[in-house]
């Protein structure tokens, strides 16, 4: 199964690797919030700077972005064919019968930006903190513990579950299983391997119970110290507040007092 | 059915996190009520991770090829955890695939989970058909014979069936209705809300598919493992 882990480059060493996971979370989360805000055009090249710089400073590979970016680009592309042509107001230019208009290509620029933003900063976020500091940092901010209990356990076992999928089509494969178009005598089989997929799920799930249980679990306060990091951290999330907070007021006084 | 980042306006996807955290509340008031919340704990992140992994599965219905959401299933089978099982599996496919988005988490989960939720109550009622059709002491046991048990599978599949179909339904209704009304004003609405319309009349099929599969994973798992069906 191929690696669909977040967090493979975690271990490097960078201002934003060194930024403590709540002071992190907290700010990031700002931030993509913000950037969900935003809809004058004017601020969304300063969108686009910020992820920009935020995944530099991360010391994140290039490539590791580009692949994560695969799926959304997709989507964008197939927006891009439709919305600067389905979209009213002023026609920019005509292609054969077609025509673009302005109002499309706006909206799919607010949208592309929006998410490309968005995105990059989700990844610097988690790709620099290694996933069960971050679900630690969010229980220490208030995450509910069954919650915490549930990300964390679903994020341990989804791989090897994933591993057993395959190993389990594999088999359905090598008995002559090949499904091109699903026929109702087909349903049974396919019910089988979710079915059997989910009782080994279940089986696994008692047998972890039991353990968790020898070692204590439910029967200790789970809570954890929650001790506030220095202040240099502290003031990083200040910066990332500030940002948030700044880029929400520009975008409430273009739209109310719009100069372009 | 996951809305990426950045296609929705404020207000959509602050609404959004608003009744993704009420549903998650009462969530987790329910499961604060059981004997033993921490019981369910793990059965419900193993069973989450692989609902999971099922939705990988993909199902050729040409022209495309389509994943099953079972939200439905997850309903009947989770009962009270389902929500949380949803909004946890949705925000993995933001983190690890990018599908959906981080800002649009609340609206996805709510899309998905509030059916799966109905879902279950739906599967519920399976106990009061079944207990309807349990014979009286007095003049069943010879009336009803080998019957009873092929008619209670009977209910038990036509009740999953429902409660799959449905589940899926109501999500891509809401999904639709949805995306028809954030269409901005300039946009060709007519054109617009055709496809939109069409995009849900596309879905019949799968529900269908939905619903036929739910039936017959609970057919299965009463077979092989009657003690999953017993809600969490």
């Amino acid at each position: 199964m191929k690696s669909i882990a977040i967090d493979t480059y975690s271990h490097l060493d960078s201002p934003l690797h060194r930024w403590d996971a709540r002071a992190k979370l907290i700010g990031l989360f700002a931030i993509m919030l913000a950037f969900a805000s935003i809809q004058q055009l004017v601020l969304l090249p300063l969108l686009l700077f910020l992820s920009g710089l935020a995944y530099w400073c991360s010391k994140l590979p290039w490539h590791f972005w580009r692949d994560r970016l695969r799926w959304p680009g997709r989507l964008l592309f197939l927006l891009a064919l439709v919305l600067p042509f389905a979209g009213g107001g002023v026609e920019w230019l005509r292609l054969g019968p077609m025509a673009v208009y302005e109002d499309g290509v706006l909206a799919l620029l607010q949208i592309a930006t929006r998410a490309i933003s968005i995105l990059t900063v989700g990844l610097v976020l988690f790709g620099t903190t290694p996933f069960p500091t971050l679900i630690s940092a969010a229980r220490s901010l208030g995450l509910p513990a069954i919650l915490a209990d549930m990300v964390l356990l679903t994020y341990r076992y989804l791989f090897d579950l994933g591993s057993t999928l395959d190993t389990m089509q594999t088999a359905l494969r090598l008995r002559g299983l090949r499904i091109t178009r699903l026929k109702r005598s087909q349903i049974p089989v396919v019910a089988g391997l979710i079915g059997s997929l989910l009782v080994r799920s279940y089986d696994q799930s008692e047998r972890i119970y039991s353990a968790m249980r020898l070692r204590g679990y439910g029967t200790v306060a789970q809570r954890q110290a929650c001790l506030w990091p220095s202040r240099r951290h502290v003031w990083g999330t200040g910066m990332a507040l500030a940002i948030a907070v700044s880029l929400l007021s520009a975008e409430w006084v273009w739209s109310v007092f719009p100069l372009v | 059915m996951h809305i990426p980042d950045g296609f929705l306006p404020v207000p959509v996807w602050v609404g959004g996190y608003a009744i993704s955290g009420t549903a998650l509340w009462l969530s987790l008031r329910q499961i604060d009520r059981l004997p033993n919340p921490q019981e369910g704990v793990p059965k419900a992140s193993l069973l989450t991770a692989a609902f999971f992994v099922a939705s990988w599965i993909h199902i050729p219905i040409p022209p495309v090829s389509v994943h099953l959401m079972l939200n439905g299933l997850m309903g009947v089978l989770l009962g009270p955890f389902a929500f949380p099982a949803i909004a946890i599996g949705l925000f993995f496919q933001a983190v690890l695939f990018q599908h959906g988005g981080l800002s649009t988490l609340g609206i996805n989960a709510a899309v998905l989970g509030i059916p799966a939720m109905l879902a279950s109550q739906l599967y519920r009622l399976r106990w009061r058909l079944s207990r309807r059709s349990q014979p009286s002491e007095q003049w069943g046991a010879e009336q009803w014979g080998p019957d009873l048990a092929a008619k209670q599978r009977w209910v038990t599949g036509a009740v999953a069936a429902v409660a799959g179909a449905s589940g899926l339904l109501l999500s891509a209704l809401v999904f639709c209705v949805l995306l028809i009304a954030v269409i901005p004003a300039s946009v060709d609405v007519q054109a617009e809300r055709i496809a939109i319309a069409t995009l849900t009349v596309a879905h019949l099929p799968v529900a269908v598919v939905e619903g036929a599969m739910t039936a017959a994973i609970v057919l299965f798992l009463e077979r092989v493992k009657p003690t999953l069906l017993q809600q969490l």
